[in-house]
């Protein structure tokens, strides 16, 4: 039987009789970076935190590395970086790393902080004082603490808010490195979906508490839609070709859509016969982004 | 995967998870200004006491010493549980007031920067976290009453108070209240798990236990009782200067008995709510 690092059936928590996790399934494969996706307010923190036992559930069962997710065993390979780093702002960086690596037993604590910090590029850093540090720094700094004493799970929530350009791509690039080199099963929930689609092997997609959809990145791959888009001078014109030829077509961001369709030549060769050349054309598949809002709107009706 | 990124858990043992937690807070209490000058606030407050006793008041009268031996301000003669006048008050019980500030702040700070989380994120069992606390803020008072001492001591010879004393009863009053400091460690930890999301509260609800108000108040209504002594504030002023080995064993029995109880309940209470 196939071991999923972290499975849950039908559990739920409730803030003043109003659930934010609603007889909620969910299964993480191990090895997996499983997006966690949902609007604001649709449970992944709290399930995040349910998880990590920060919160106590109503009822449903969590399993972690097919234990209960109260065994000690088990939490004590589990790293965590959610809402904050949970660092002291007086004390150093070192001083924040070293207090985890005592909380967490490891022998040879030096030489793992030195690991960790290589492993979030902040080497140069480790005297700072934690509250001197840019966001940036403070993400990879709760990233260097919950890598501490080899997690066999992260938990990561929105670890990529705020930051800048290549504090997005240093991140993209710690996350797969810790799940190839390290064996680690990462859950990461996130709102900026077109950074996440880089990285994840599999997607929950969250909402009003429940799961309504979990797909691993191959699937969502070969369901995604296929559609060309383009542009000629007179958009409106072409757009009215286009629709009485093909059922789906929409102008989007600049561009038309052609839905469903793959063969461009053939489009090209309409447009040129009711005299609409083209300017650009290419063949393109709706991203995480897309489908998710896609998904959200054929729930909402 | 290479070999040391196995999917083995091994559970630790009581004695290591407890380990691990106590490391952290004995790194976070050596590490942080806030214990050393809690150290100093202990040191300086016997000094502050036994200097302005016998001070000339506002209208140059000169009033009556608080103390004529330099050990009442370490414990009182006798177990007066009535007070009647700040003397019989004023001695080692008041490391029990400024101990119960410091630890709100060493635990307030655990939450407030959710630091918290990362414990219990890696230690499902929260009685670990209870024990430690307890432990480590027992330690810390036991340091005050030590600088108390010290500061006491300096400030006798400074201003020429007695030293006569019974050492046998002395050094039992001393160990007797180092041993509540434990019972008191686990009472603030409690208030602090019970109000762990309003900070203000936690530091004013152990300064009012911390003062004895509750049986110095029953002691007037009720008079001398030494059924006072099964309390923390009770058996931390039986500890005084005409206590003996019996004395001793009364704070021990005291100090363990709350000890269980606090930590028994707050662990409960741990288990059952929601760390924010």
């Amino acid at each position: 039987m196939k071991l999923n690092a972290i499975e849950i059936r039908n559990l739920s928590k409730s803030f003043r009789g109003m659930y934010a996790v609603d007889h909620l399934n969910m299964t993480v494969p191990v090895g997996a970076i499983y997006g966690f996706i949902g609007e604001n307010g649709s449970g992944k923190s709290t399930t995040e935190k349910l998880i990590c036992g920060h919160l106590v559930k109503d009822s449903g069962k969590i399993k972690l590395f097919g234990k209960k997710h109260t065994d000690a065993g088990v939490r004590a390979r589990v790293g965590a970086l959610i809402e904050n780093t949970g660092c002291f702002p007086n004390s150093s960086v070192w001083d924040n790393l070293m207090m985890q690596a005592i909380n967490l037993g490891l022998p040879n604590r030096a030489d793992e902080i030195e690991r960790v910090l290589k492993i979030v590029r902040m080497e140069d850093s480790a005297r700072i004082k934690f509250k001197s540090c840019s966001l940036g720094m403070k993400q990879r700094i709760g990233i260097a603490m919950a890598l501490l004493g080899d997690p066999a799970l992260l938990i990561l929530d929105e670890p990529i808010n705020g930051l800048d350009t290549d504090g997005m791509r240093i991140m993209r690039e710690i996350l797969v490195d810790i799940t190839k080199n390290y064996g680690c099963t990462v859950l990461i929930s996130s709102h900026i979906l077109g950074e996440l689609e880089k990285i994840a092997t599999h997607y929950g997609i969250i909402r009003q508490g429940k799961m309504i959809q979990e797909i691993s990145a191959k699937e969502m791959d070969s369901r995604a839609r296929v559609f060309v888009s383009l542009k000629t001078k007179d958009m409106t014109g072409a757009k009215a070709v286009l629709k009485g030829r093909y059922g789906n077509v929409k102008e989007e961001d600049g561009y038309l859509r052609v839905y469903d369709v793959g063969n461009t030549e053939e489009i090209v060769e309409h447009l040129m016969k009711n005299k609409h050349p083209v300017r650009e054309i290419f063949k393109n598949k709706i991203g995480l982004e897309e489908y998710y809002v896609e998904l959200m709107s054929k729930k909402e009706a | 995967m290479t070999a040391s990124h196995e999917l083995k858990f091994e559970s630790p043992s009581f004695t290591k998870r407890l380990k691990g937690m106590l490391g952290v807070d004995f790194y976070r209490l050596f590490h942080t200004p806030m214990f050393y000058i809690f150290l100093a606030i202990a040191a300086i407050i016997p000094a502050m006491v036994l200097s302005m006793t016998g001070m000339p008041g506002p209208n140059g009268e000169v009033t009556e010493p608080l103390f004529t031996n330099t050990w009442q301000i370490i414990a009182a003669d006798t177990p007066l549980y009535v007070v009647s006048d700040i003397g019989e008050y004023a001695n080692m019980n008041m490391v029990f007031i400024f101990g119960g500030i410091m630890v709100s702040i060493f635990i307030g700070h655990d939450y407030k920067s959710g630091y918290v989380k990362q414990l219990f994120t890696t230690h499902a069992k929260k009685q670990d976290y209870m024990m430690s606390k307890t432990l480590v803020s027992a330690f810390s008072m036991a340091c005050m009453c030590v600088t108390y001492i010290i500061g006491g001591v300096a400030a006798g010879i400074l201003s020429g108070t007695s030293f006569d004393v019974n050492v046998g009863s002395l050094i039992c009053a001393i160990i007797g209240k180092m041993i509540m400091s434990l019972g008191w460690a686990s009472l603030y930890t409690f208030l602090n798990i019970i109000f762990r999301r309003y900070f203000g509260v936690s530091i004013v609800s152990c300064f009012f236990f911390g003062t004895g108000i509750l049986i110095i108040g029953a002691a007037a209504i009720f008079g001398n009782s030494s059924i006072l002594n099964i309390f923390l504030y009770g058996s931390s002023v039986y500890a005084c200067l005409s206590g003996n080995i019996l004395t001793l064993l009364m704070c021990i029995v005291c100090s363990v008995a709350w000890t269980i109880i606090y930590n028994v309940i707050g662990t409960i209470v741990l288990y059952k709510s929601d760390v924010y």
